[in-house]
């Protein structure tokens, strides 16, 4: 499969890292020459420099027998240009990506896929729909569903009050299980563990589950958290992602938005309706308290900055607030935020990556989760394969993955140690990069 | 030095050549009124249309054509042709009523008295230049304030140039040479344009916006011509069909104008039936509504507009809210026979500055005649619409805006509070600048009633109060018409002036004859400081 990559900026990079583990036949375009010969260096890919809507850059990056053409640069009229011209040299599926709503909400007035474009993707967009997300159940870290309205993955941070700590999995689950969910791995200091049933749990563990439509509250109740209602909310930023965040959110909460450029302010005041505007720094102290921020159930901090929106989550906690939301586009500093007791994090890039991955390409990798090491993949049991028919527990199955939930006639299930597979099933396997190899040869 | 003067001079030919333009379509105007006149066999009359036409298109074309000028107007000339244009348009649409007066034979005049009258005709009353003046001022200006006392008795011809003056005046007649001569860039149309009325682009020309403006606004008048015409029949069946034709006309174009011109003694009282006063209301409030608006439902099928349109939905509650509560008032003082009646009629005809009277407002008491000032009179219809007033879309503002600085108290003050308007959001910055321009021309407007009501307490005849003045300054700066008799040829000349000035500044909503002054007294020279 070779796919092409017009745009090395912070999106097309992270693109680039996570493809290049999968496929070979990557190119990567952009017009500096410093970033692809870094890019070059770290990934070990082509690279083409050059403008990607020009007929012999994207000739000279093999666009007649590309199969993907990602055009991800920060403009968006390069994006479509680039995937307009591409599609009519050859490319068999394009994918650009956009900043503008408008080609979002009104798909079918231009009908873009005659035009030449597949999908379409704006990150900022996909990031603010995590955040509505994962606003309807706040007690949660995160949470998006693997199987259509069935299955869901799940994270969620153990605390001082919970009943499950200091037992082990198998104890603690046995009161309620009812083979609506189960938890697919914990983390822990730094470290992602796949557990089984012996695995005793601690305080500030980082659990995922996977569980059913029905399991969802499940969950909840064995975690015992208390459900918190969201009404206040807090929004500090006002780039394009809290832009769409205010303008998603507008409808159900009430909204105030925090940005410092006065200009910025103005022109979110002229377009969103429904959101208050205030202009001011994200990190000014005395600012908090005047707009009295203990008042707000939620803080989502989207600044361009990463540690701005982390001091500014951690400010908010101290004030009391109960949900704190940053957006962390440096993924070395995930780790640091998480233990630090922000709630959740976004991502734009890996939102646009797992977007990609889960519904675009379908293949083996569905997605990666915030900080956490381990992959869910995707695979389907073949008729004569030996592991139909038997106990999951019976198995062998590789130490350091599990078997999670499977697809069988179109419904979602959970698989715990007595389900037994079937010819056809579409199993969620969720495991650690070092025994990835032995969980595909087991499907083989 | 020589090229200022030179520059100077050519400001002036500039300024004339627009004024020419003008004139000659005034003067091709008169060909309407001289038809009438022929067909009612009013030869004197017609004379003197014939003979005003020919003095306007030679004046006007010797100005328009011998003129030659290489400069386009700017901003302030724009304003300056608008306000030096409708003097001279007054003064010029003055010549019909002097020319007729001086021409026609007493024993012809008193044959347009109606039979059985015992009154001599009003056409005699126009040999004073200022009187015609202010005649035709007050139809041009759409105001309906009249010296001719007893309005039938000045012939069919007269009359109808008297609504025809109100319905030129009504779009107004920088848009209608606009229309017609279409010769302007498109810069300097838009400047006149702009000048002359709170104009909105209908279309990306000027010329087709003024032009599709000229037909929607004859369209509504034939639309009220033939409403009227059915209705009266419908009403009063044993009236007589000529008079039912020219009444309605008149009425029509009075009407869509906002006018109140009446061919009738007791103008809408003289039916004396309730129903032909209701029936007079729907012209009425059709002519108050913007002509933008119009366009936009009837050319772009947007009827959504009815409910959505702001000024549209707020002139039509103010009608009926208004009308309650003067009625009311009327009731509670208990003057008048028919409260109701009369509150209704005579709101809606006070905001909508039509000014057709069925009521003696002198008899009144101070709280009705201070309420219909305050909220009809001042208040007026809709911008782009042809009233007068300070437009109820201001007045609006004016409220929002209060609201606006009183909710400001309870948000932190690094918030911004933008302001929905109209379908539109408005930013801080942007609302106080509309604020400062809206506040500053409402108090100028304010002013100029509080200066007017001064003058004519100072000269009006014995028997009036203050509560008289204030309505009749009003009335005049408004272009509504109503008038509690302060206004009539025995008036001192210096009031009548002052009503001149005062619905010629009404009309152009004042900031162009405050520019003309402003020229006059210092030049066209910026003042730095």
């Amino acid at each position: 499969m070779k796919i092409i990559i017009a745009g090395d900026g912070e999106v097309g990079f992270y693109l680039s890292t996570l493809l290049a583990k999968e496929y070979a036949d990557i190119t990567l375009i952009d017009t500096q020459r410093e970033k692809l010969s870094s890019v070059e260096k770290k990934l070990g890919i082509a690279t083409v420099l050059g403008d990607s809507t020009s007929y012999s850059v994207l000739k000279g990056a093999g666009i007649e027998h590309a199969d993907l053409l990602i055009a991800v640069t920060s403009v968006e009229s390069i994006n479509i240009a680039t995937c307009l011209i591409g599609k009519k040299l050859g490319a068999k599926f394009t994918i650009a990506r956009i900043n503008n709503m408008e080609y979002l909400v009104n798909k079918d007035t231009l009908d873009l896929h005659s035009l030449g474009i597949d999908e379409l993707i704006s990150p900022e967009s996909l990031a603010s729909r995590e955040v509505k997300y994962n606003l309807k159940s706040p007690e949660l870290t995160e949470i998006f569903n693997l199987y259509k309205k069935d299955l869901y993955v799940m994270g969620l941070r153990l605390g001082d009050d919970n009943p499950a700590v200091h037992n082990t999995i198998a104890e603690s689950t046995r009161i309620l299980s009812d083979n609506s969910f189960i938890i697919v791995a914990v983390y822990r200091d730094g470290k992602t563990i796949i557990p089984n049933g012996n695995l005793k749990l601690l305080k500030d563990d980082l659990l995922y589950f996977v569980s059913t439509e029905a399991g969802k509250d499940k969950v909840l109740e064995y975690a015992g958290k208390k459900s918190v209602q969201i009404k206040n909310i807090l929004v500090i930023g006002g780039s394009r992602t809290g832009k769409y965040i205010a303008m998603r959110l507008s409808k159900e909460y009430n909204i105030k938005l925090i940005e410092k450029d006065y200009e910025k302010c103005n022109y979110l005041a002229k377009n969103i309706p429904n959101v208050q505007i205030v202009c001011g720094d994200g990190t000014d102290v005395n600012l908090f308290e005047e707009e009295r921020i203990a008042d707000y159930d939620a803080v989502i901090s989207v600044t361009g900055n990463s540690e701005t929106n982390i001091f500014t989550c951690l400010l908010a906690k101290e004030f009391g607030v109960k949900k704190t939301i940053a957006m962390v586009e440096n993924i070395g500093l995930f780790e640091y935020s998480q233990k630090m007791g922000i709630d959740t994090l976004i991502n734009k890039k890996m939102a646009a990556a797992n977007f990609i991955f889960r519904h675009i390409l379908k293949e083996r990798v569905l997605t990666q989760l915030y900080g956490v090491d381990a992959v869910i993949q995707q695979f389907v049991v073949k008729k004569n394969s030996k592991i139909i028919n038997k106990p999951i527990k019976e198995l062998n199955f590789p130490e350091d993955a599990l078997i999670s939930g499977v697809i069988r006639n179109g419904n979602g299930f959970i698989t715990l140690g007595n389900f037994q597979l079937m010819a056809d099933d579409e199993v969620f396997v969720f495991s650690l990069p070092q025994s990835n190899k032995k969980v595909i040869s087991f499907f083989k | 030095m020589r090229f200022i003067q030179h520059y100077k001079f050519d400001t002036f030919k500039m300024i004339f050549k627009q004024i020419g333009g003008l004139q000659i379509i005034l003067g091709f105007t008169m060909v309407f009124p001289l038809l009438v006149s022929l067909i009612y066999s009013e030869f004197y009359s017609a004379t003197g249309f014939f003979l005003s036409g020919l003095i306007c298109l030679v004046m006007g074309f010797s100005l328009y054509k011998g003129l030659r000028t290489f400069y386009e107007p700017l901003n302030r000339h724009a304003l300056i042709i608008a306000a030096t244009g409708w003097i001279s348009i007054a003064v010029m649409g003055a010549l019909p009523f002097i020319i007729i007066a001086n021409i026609t034979p007493i024993e012809i005049a008193q044959q347009f008295v109606p039979a059985g009258a015992g009154y001599n005709s009003s056409i005699f009353f126009f040999k004073n230049p200022l009187h015609a003046l202010f005649e035709s001022m007050s139809g041009f200006t759409t105001t309906g304030l009249s010296m001719a006392v007893h309005p039938p008795s000045i012939g069919k011809g007269l009359l109808f140039y008297r609504s025809f003056t109100q319905l030129l005046g009504g779009v107004g007649f920088i848009v209608l040479t606009l229309a017609l001569l279409g010769q302007s860039s498109g810069k300097v149309a838009y400047l006149l344009y702009g000048a002359e009325s709170t104009g909105e682009r209908l279309s990306p020309s000027i010329i087709t916006t003024a032009r599709s403006i000229w037909k929607l606004y004859i369209g509504l008048t034939l639309f009220s011509f033939t409403y009227l015409v059915i209705g009266t029949y419908i009403i009063l069946p044993g009236y007589s069909l000529s008079e039912n034709i020219f009444g309605s006309i008149n009425h029509a174009m009075a009407a869509q104008s906002t006018g109140g011109f009446s061919t009738l003694d007791n103008s809408i009282a003289s039916y004396h039936s309730n129903a032909m006063e209701m029936l007079y209301l729907l012209p009425m409030i059709l002519g108050a509504l913007s002509l933008p608006f119009y366009f936009r439902v009837i050319h772009d099928k947007q009827f959504s507009q009815f409910w959505k349109n702001l000024q549209t939905r707020s002139v039509i509650i103010t009608c009926a809210l208004g009308s309650v509560v003067l009625s009311g008032m009327l009731l509670k003082s208990g003057v008048i026979p028919d409260p109701f009646r009369t509150g209704i009629f005579q709101f809606i005809s006070a905001l909508t500055t039509t000014g057709w009277q069925t009521s003696n407002v002198h008899l009144w008491d101070s709280g009705s005649v201070v309420f219909i000032v305050m909220a009809a009179m001042i208040v007026g219809g809709a911008a782009g619409a042809t009233v007068g007033g300070v437009k109820i879309i201001r007045v609006l503002l004016l409220f929002k805006g209060l609201f606006w600085h009183i909710n400001s108290y309870f948000y932190s003050e690094n918030s911004i509070n933008v302001v929905k308007f109209n379908e539109a959001r408005l930013l801080p910055d942007e609302m106080n600048k509309e604020l400062a321009r809206v506040a500053t021309f409402v108090f100028i407007y304010l002013i100029f009633i509080f200066l007017g009501t001064i003058i004519t307490y100072y000269t009006m005849p014995h028997g009036f109060t203050i509560k008289d003045a204030l309505f009749e300054s009003a009335s005049a700066q408004g272009t509504v018409g109503l008038s509690c008799g302060i206004t009539n040829p025995d008036m001192s000349p210096g009031l009548e002036i002052t009503y001149i000035i005062q619905m010629w500044a009404g009309r152009l909503e004042i900031i162009p004859v405050l520019v003309l002054f402003r020229t006059i007294l210092l030049g066209t020279k910026p003042k730095v400081v």
